[in-house]
């Protein structure tokens, strides 16, 4: 029956057109919404999935990673008592400011990370290596941030908060959901950074769990978050995923950036839903004598909804093959333009799924027309 | 033994109370292999009906419909949901024909021979010699890959009994076959019907209030008010 379905598209090439266009159409923006609010979370929480550390530490009612509050830095060595904990380490998150050449300043968001463990560190190095922000005012800035702050050279001396530093290294790709500048520097470095942070602060510790059996790993991780919240009743402990969690729900919820995103994905599918199915049911509509006549020669129903659904899934892959076409091509424009995408053959394989579901959805009115379709009508002339 | 096709006592109505219409009443007929017969009757007789309860594709109030000496309408035994085994009965055993054609406008006249073939289960690969046999047969053979919108009226009309005869079935219904159709070219589109009954063996039935019909019939039976007067 997919032979029939294919003798109708081709008889009806503007219909076709027009199916496709919605498709798209669907694909386009559901695609462009899903990528973005998954860039723009895999950014707010890349720190956290890319420090090695099994929980996360921080002052009470922290509400996501960029807004932390500094708490006493002595808390370190009760969580590094635990037998089970091989290593902990103080990470800071702070701002600053940063003077532009131009006389200007702009926010910059401070990461001081232990340089030693190198916990914390940036790790997409495309120069020099994060242990080089040892021993001085050094620190380490990403290529993403030169459409804001000009080209970055090595070398150079920037003042940060007022004091100079100098720049040692390059990171590319690491941006914060805030979408200020990241730095890294040394902990002792960011420590330095009155007036939001003490010097015997931290914003959060960091801490791995002692190599165990797998299967019991995340067991074992929250035994000790379980007991580290009995006992440090004036912090939040978080294990790594449960942190990230807290990040993108406070981002997606509390924002409403979640619910805008959503929103316009399912427009776009509901819009483009709607032009499917409204071109299926007018071409049913058209060839409703052909379809009887199917049922008088003997076509079972199933068989004639094949057709149709036919005729939808073909229109569904090729929509989607082609929005997914205009996305990439579109992707590297979209980055340059700062704004990251989240793309994955995970995600077009989820987002074909939805746009198909929505096509065959929308042939619903074609079939039941079909189902309740009187045989006898093929003798009327 | 030769009958192919028998309706007993079938009576269908439309509507109830005051609205209702007995489109047929009390109908029973018989048709044999070979044979052509012919329906005649004004419109609003009750032709279509009982064309469409012979053919299975309506269900008659009460009555019976007999295939091969087999009750697939109406025997006392339940037999199931009509709605799934009608339409296995109609593909086993019919071949129809209409008065406005019903060729799908995409397909060309061999194509719209070859879905009947492919709902009917034939092997794919041998649907196109299939198909072009069968146009053969109704003299079409040249126009294989024309389009419904190329064909003259009487053209159109033997791709319609290429498509009917496709799947070899034993019984053709005819509903008005004449009627889109110029009188010369019906007078041929008869002719091709009485060969098929005659060479081919099939029992053919025609619904028709055109009188030129009669001389190409080997048996007639008129209807009035749903009623069959011999
Ligand atoms: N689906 C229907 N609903 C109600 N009345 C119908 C329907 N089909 C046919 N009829 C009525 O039944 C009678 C017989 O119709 P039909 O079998 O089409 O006659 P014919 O084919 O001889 O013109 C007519 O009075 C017609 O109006
Ligand atoms: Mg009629």
């Amino acid at each position: 029956m997919i032979w029939l379905a294919l003798k109708t598209m081709r008889h009806e090439k503007v219909r076709l057109a027009i199916t496709l266009t919605g498709i798209i159409f669907s694909t386009v923006l559901t695609l462009m919404q899903v990528s973005m609010y998954l860039g723009m979370m895999g950014n707010a929480t890349s720190i956290i999935r890319n420090t090695d550390a099994d929980i996360w530490i921080a002052s009470r009612n922290v509400q996501n990673f960029d807004f932390a509050y500094p708490f006493s830095e002595e808390k370190l060595n009760r969580v590094r008592a635990y037998h089970d904990v091989l290593r902990a380490d103080r990470l800071i998150m702070t701002w600053g400011f940063l003077k532009l050449a131009d006389g200007g300043q702009d926010q910059v968001q401070i990461i001081g990370f232990n340089p030693d463990s190198g916990v914390g560190a940036p790790w997409s190095m495309v120069y020099g290596r994060p242990e080089d922000v040892k021993g001085g005012r050094y620190m380490i800035m990403d290529k993403t941030s030169e459409k804001r702050l000009g080209e970055l050279r090595i070398g150079t001396l920037w003042e940060l908060g007022g004091r100079k530093f100098k720049l040692v290294g390059l990171s590319n790709g690491i941006k914060s959901f805030t979408t200020a500048p990241i730095i890294f520097t040394s902990y002792e470095q960011a420590q330095q950074f009155q007036g939001f942070i003490k010097a015997d602060q931290t914003s959060y510790i960091v801490a791995k769990v002692r190599d165990r059996e797998k299967v019991r790993d995340r067991e074992k991780v929250r035994d000790i978050v379980n007991d580290l919240k009995a006992n440090m009743k004036d912090n939040d402990i978080y294990t790594k995923d449960d942190f990230g969690f807290k990040t993108v729900m406070y981002w997606t919820i509390q924002t409403g950036i979640g619910l805008g995103y959503f929103l316009t994905a399912s427009l776009g599918l509901i819009v483009g839903g709607a032009i499917v199915g409204q071109t299926v049911y007018v071409n049913t509509m058209e060839h409703l004598r052909e379809y009887g006549t199917l049922k008088a020669l003997g076509a079972r129903n199933s068989e004639i909804y094949q057709v149709i659904f036919s005729q939808v899934g073909i229109s569904a892959l090729i929509g989607f093959t082609s929005g997914s076409g205009i996305i990439l091509a579109l992707r590297s424009g979209v980055e340059k333009a700062g704004v990251s995408l989240y793309l994955s053959p995970a995600l077009f394989l989820s987002i074909f799924v939805i746009v198909l579901g929505t096509c065959l959805l929308s042939a619903y009115f074609s079939v039941k027309k079909i189902r309740t379709l009187d045989p006898m009508t093929v003798f009327r002339a | 033994m030769n009958t192919v096709l028998e309706v007993k006592d079938v009576n269908m109505f439309y509507g109830s109370g005051d609205n209702k219409i007995v489109a047929v009443d009390s109908a029973s007929l018989a048709v044999k292999r070979h044979e052509l017969l012919l329906i005649m009757g004004p419109s609003g007789s009750g032709k279509t009906t009982l064309l469409s309860i012979m053919g299975c594709i309506l269900y008659p109030n009460s009555g019976q419909v007999i295939i091969k000496g087999q009750v697939v309408i109406g025997s006392n035994q339940a037999t199931g949901n009509p709605d799934r085994i009608l339409p296995h009965i109609r593909k086993g055993n019919f071949g129809f024909v209409f008065q406005s054609f019903n060729l799908f406008p995409f397909l060309n006249a061999a194509e719209n021979v070859e879905f009947v073939l492919r709902i009917k289960g034939h092997n794919r690969g041998k649907i196109r010699q299939e198909a072009l046999g069968l146009l053969k047969k109704v003299g079409l053979e040249n126009r294989a890959g024309a389009y419904p919108s190329d064909l003259s009226g009487g053209q159109k009309q033997r791709v319609a009994f290429a498509r009917a005869l496709a799947g070899d079935p034993p019984i053709i219904l005819a509903d008005e076959p004449t009627a889109s159709l110029d009188s010369k070219t019906g007078l041929e589109v008869l002719g091709l019907l009485k060969l098929l009954a005659e060479e081919y063996g099939k029992a053919i039935v025609i619904v028709s209030h055109d009188p030129k019909a009669k001389a190409f019939a080997h048996r007639v039976v008129y209807i009035e008010d749903g009623r069959i007067r011999s």
